[in-house]
């Protein structure tokens, strides 16, 4: 299986990486200095609380967010090198379909963007593999919340990306979809040997989708636990559980290492 | 009921008829609602109509379709007249606001300026652009076209900046991710989340060009519906009036509801507030801000004057009417009369504002209250939106002339004018406030068993504010233009009258400096109600200041 995940995505190193958001009394740091190395296609799974900046290691890596101090590299280059090779996707929080068009123009839109030829089969290909058969022309607007965010998973993966960031993609899919999109999505990224970062609340999730879990503290974000899953883990193994039980105690760490949010971890 | 029979498709017959069952009753209580509010109005004004018989003030409707009736040819062609000088003002004015727009959201930073200068130029008072224009276009329909266009543009480049910049973040992340720049940008998402934004503007500015072809038509044009009008009501002839006024009445109806139409076809997400409160400068603390405005104010300043004389210059018109700059001033502060000349202005502008305060707050004011009223009676608001929504399309000063003849020549008329024009805009605005409140904050509070009046303090009121200050601000300039054109036509008295009587006599001097001081004077209420906005909204609604 390594194999054949070597070769197209790129290394993504995160060094002495840091945002801080505003300047003087206000100034918020989202994420300390931060130094990180994901291996070329392999997937990570992000976890950490709230608010922790998840989201903001995700688009400095996506080249959205400048950082205040350090570097993101991919392969040794700059991730605007990558936007324009059409290489990087990204899923966002909030599903951020284009309420004007279809679900099949919105997923075609991506292949314009990267410039790649606009294929309308691959496209609809696409839009039954994240389970939206029969809804290529429905509006973003008649869609459920769960809908919208397979619609841009769809949209992400249509051009086949090199690079491929997931802010919590499947937060408003219900469990059984998810379950499924779980085990059929990840083999089309494998497949193409993508680098990809998974951000998500669900330890369940992280365990059974990624490569390594990386554990966040509250904010700054900074590094509590990185844990290798090993190759075809079954969740409800002794090994399993215990990897699981691990992800969960480090995240109540990072929770304890904030004053503020103690009491949540103590309950 | 329709039962399937067995050999129909039959999901899709049931479908079908339940949407039937569903729908029809629904559709047709609402338009049941709506029919017997326009016909009570009918009814209402038939009876006032009888009641009055005899005192020359009022055509009931029966009269005036029997007036339309027998001089339909003669108002059919004022009519065409009127409808091509406002379909040719709406594009001109349409595609300046759309130009206006771009320039400010391709120049960020141009936008206070270009703003200032748009707000300043939609303050200037047709009554005296009119004459002005009159002169300098010389015979033929330019006037009433220019005015039409003067009278929409603003109310399209203040909803479609908004509009442009009114998509999410996420939305240009995106572009950026595939490495798009800011022309991508503009084509995939400015362009198409602008487009409901512009449609309500343009569905405002519709009614809007045929006020201000109307307007035009008032100072001085051969022919079209201005002119009838205008000569009605000097001879006193009521039906006339009445007549002319329902025809103006019904064309801008029309006409919003044709646009409303089409924008519902083409965009159906109608924007939520349609006109954002005035962006904050980017300058933090009191003092910084209070510099900054100064500075964009003195600099949109320095280029009106430099454009005015520009212009005034490049045409090479005669400074006996074209006056420059350096005209005023003298007239105003170094000529030997000028303490004269701006004592004369000061008496006019004094007797201005005795109508146009009360009648601005007075509007403003019943509008909110009459909302709220509806709002606890929600029966009674089926039956009185539709009316007003068509009446808030009616370009008021069009019927000026009749409240002329209600009310008489004196204060009180010129006060219900203005009150009246700003009234149905405040009352629908408000509504639609009050309708905005979101319906989880309303479930909340209901499972907390609060009542209609506690609802509509905590949940309603606060969702009410932004549409009423944004009704509050544009009613400024729509106060001044009702004011003027009400003195003019009837009291013979402020600056209306003024700019009138310096127009037919030709002392361009004052009706120049007159201009200037009613356009500053409205652009700056407009910005003092767009500071309490700020002020009031940053403490009930900070979500409403992005
Ligand atoms: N543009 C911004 N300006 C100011 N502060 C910001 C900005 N973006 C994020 N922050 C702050 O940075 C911190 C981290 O935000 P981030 O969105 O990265 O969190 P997250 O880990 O993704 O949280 P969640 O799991 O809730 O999505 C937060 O405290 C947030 O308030
Ligand atoms: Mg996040």
């Amino acid at each position: 299986m390594a194999d054949q995940r070597a070769g197209r995505g790129p290394a993504i190193t995160c060094a002495a990486l840091a945002k801080t958001f505003g300047t003087g009394p206000a100034a918020v740091e989202a994420v300390a200095p931060l130094d990180l190395t994901f291996a070329a296609g392999e997937l990570t799974a992000l976890v950490g609380p709230s608010g922790c900046g998840k989201s903001t290691v995700l688009r400095m890596v996506a080249g959205l967010e400048a950082p205040s101090a350090g570097t993101v590299t991919l392969d040794g280059a700059a991730p605007a090198d990558l936007q324009g090779e059409g290489a990087l996707a990204m899923a966002f929080q909030d599903a951020s379909l284009l309420p004007w068009r279809s679900v099949r123009g919105n997923v075609a839109l991506a292949l314009k963007l990267a410039r790649k030829p606009v294929d309308l089969a691959a496209v609809d290909a696409m839009i039954a593999r994240v389970g939206l058969a029969g809804f290529e022309n429905a509006r973003p607007a008649e869609l459920s919340g769960g809908m919208r965010q397979r619609a841009a998973i769809a949209r992400c993966l249509v051009t086949q990306p090199r690079v491929l960031l997931l802010d919590e993609p499947f937060g408003a899919v219900d469990e059984l979809t998810r379950a499924r999109l779980n085990t059929d999505l990840p083999a089309l990224w494998q497949a193409q040997g993508t680098t990809a970062l998974l951000v998500t609340h669900s330890v369940r999730e992280a365990v059974a989708l990624a490569d390594r879990v990386v554990v966040f503290s509250s904010r700054p974000a900074q590094v509590v636990a990185d844990l290798r899953v090993p190759d075809l883990l079954a969740l409800d193994s002794a090994e399993g559980r215990t990897l699981m039980a691990e992800v969960t105690a480090a995240l109540s760490q990072g929770w304890a290492d904030d004053p503020g949010s103690g009491r949540h971890a103590a309950q | 009921m329709i039962r399937a029979r067995g050999d129909m498709p039959r999901s899709r017959a049931m479908a079908g008829a339940v949407t039937l069952a569903v729908r029809l009753p629904r559709l047709s209580r609402e338009g049941a609602q709506a029919v017997g509010g326009a016909l009570a109005a009918l009814v209402l004004w038939e009876l006032a109509a009888r009641g009055l018989a005899g005192s020359y003030l009022l055509a009931g409707p029966v009269d005036v379709a029997r007036y339309l009736q027998a001089n339909s040819g003669l108002m059919g062609r004022a009519l065409a007249i009127t409808l091509e000088n406002a379909a040719l003002g709406f594009v001109a004015g349409n595609l300046a606001a759309v130009a206006l727009a771009l320039v400010v959201v391709l120049i960020p930073r141009s936008q206070p300026v270009v703003a200032g200068f748009a707000l300043v130029v939609f303050c200037l008072p047709l009554v005296a652009t009119g004459p002005i224009l009159r002169v300098l276009y010389g015979p033929g329909p330019g006037p009433q076209i220019t005015l039409a266009a003067l009278a929409v543009y603003y109310t399209t480049f203040i909803p479609l900046m908004v509009g442009l910049r009114a998509a999410p973040a996420s939305w240009f992340d995106l572009m950026r991710v595939y490495g798009r720049g800011a022309w991508t940008a503009f084509v995939q998402v400015r362009v198409m989340a602008a487009l409901p934004y512009l449609l309500a503007g343009l569905q405002i500015a519709a009614p809007a060009a045929f006020l201000g072809a109307m307007v035009g038509e008032f100072t001085g044009a051969e022919r079209g519906m201005g002119v009838l009008a205008l000569r009605a009501m000097r001879g006193l002839d009521v039906e006339a009036t009445w007549a002319l006024a329902t025809v103006a009445a019904v064309v801008a109806m029309l006409a919003y509801g044709a646009l409303g139409w089409v924008a519902r076809a083409l965009a159906p997400a109608r924007p939520e507030v349609l006109l954002a409160p005035p962006p904050a400068t980017a300058l933090s603390g009191r003092a910084g801000r209070a510099l900054r405005g100064a500075g964009v104010a003195a600099l949109t300043l320095v280029l009106m004057l430099a454009l005015w004389w520009g212009v005034m210059e490049a045409f090479g018109l005669s400074r006996f009417f074209a006056k420059r700059p350096d005209d005023l001033w003298a007239f105003l502060v170094s000529a030997p009369t000028a303490a004269e000349n701006r004592a004369i202005l000061w008496e006019a502008s004094a007797q201005t504002l005795t109508y146009v305060l009360p009648g601005y707050l007075a509007g403003l004011g019943l509008g909110a209250v009459l909302a709220m009223v509806l709002v606890l009676a929600p029966g009674l608001a089926g039956a009185v939106l539709p009316v007003a929504v068509a009446l808030r399309s009616v370009p008021i000063v069009t019927t000026a002339p009749l409240i002329v003849l209600a009310l008489g020549r004196g204060a009180a008329g010129t006060i219900t004018i203005v009150a009246v024009m700003i009234f149905f805009p405040a009352l629908v605005a408000c509504l639609q406030g009050l309708r905005q409140a979101p319906g989880q904050v309303l479930d909340v509070m209901a499972t907390y068993g609060a009542g209609r009046l506690t609802r509509l303090i905590h949940a309603r009121l606060p969702a009410m504010l932004p549409a009423f200050f944004a009704a509050a601000r544009m009613s400024v300039p729509a106060a001044v233009l009702a004011v003027t054109v009400a003195e003019w036509l009837a009291t013979g008295t402020g600056l209306g009258n003024l700019m009138a009587l310096t127009a037919s006599t030709s002392n361009y001097n004052l009706l120049w400096s007159a201009v200037v001081l009613v356009a500053l004077g409205s652009a700056a209420g407009y910005a003092l109600v767009g500071a309490v906005e700020r002020r009031v909204l940053a403490r009930v609604a900070p979500e409403q200041l992005r």
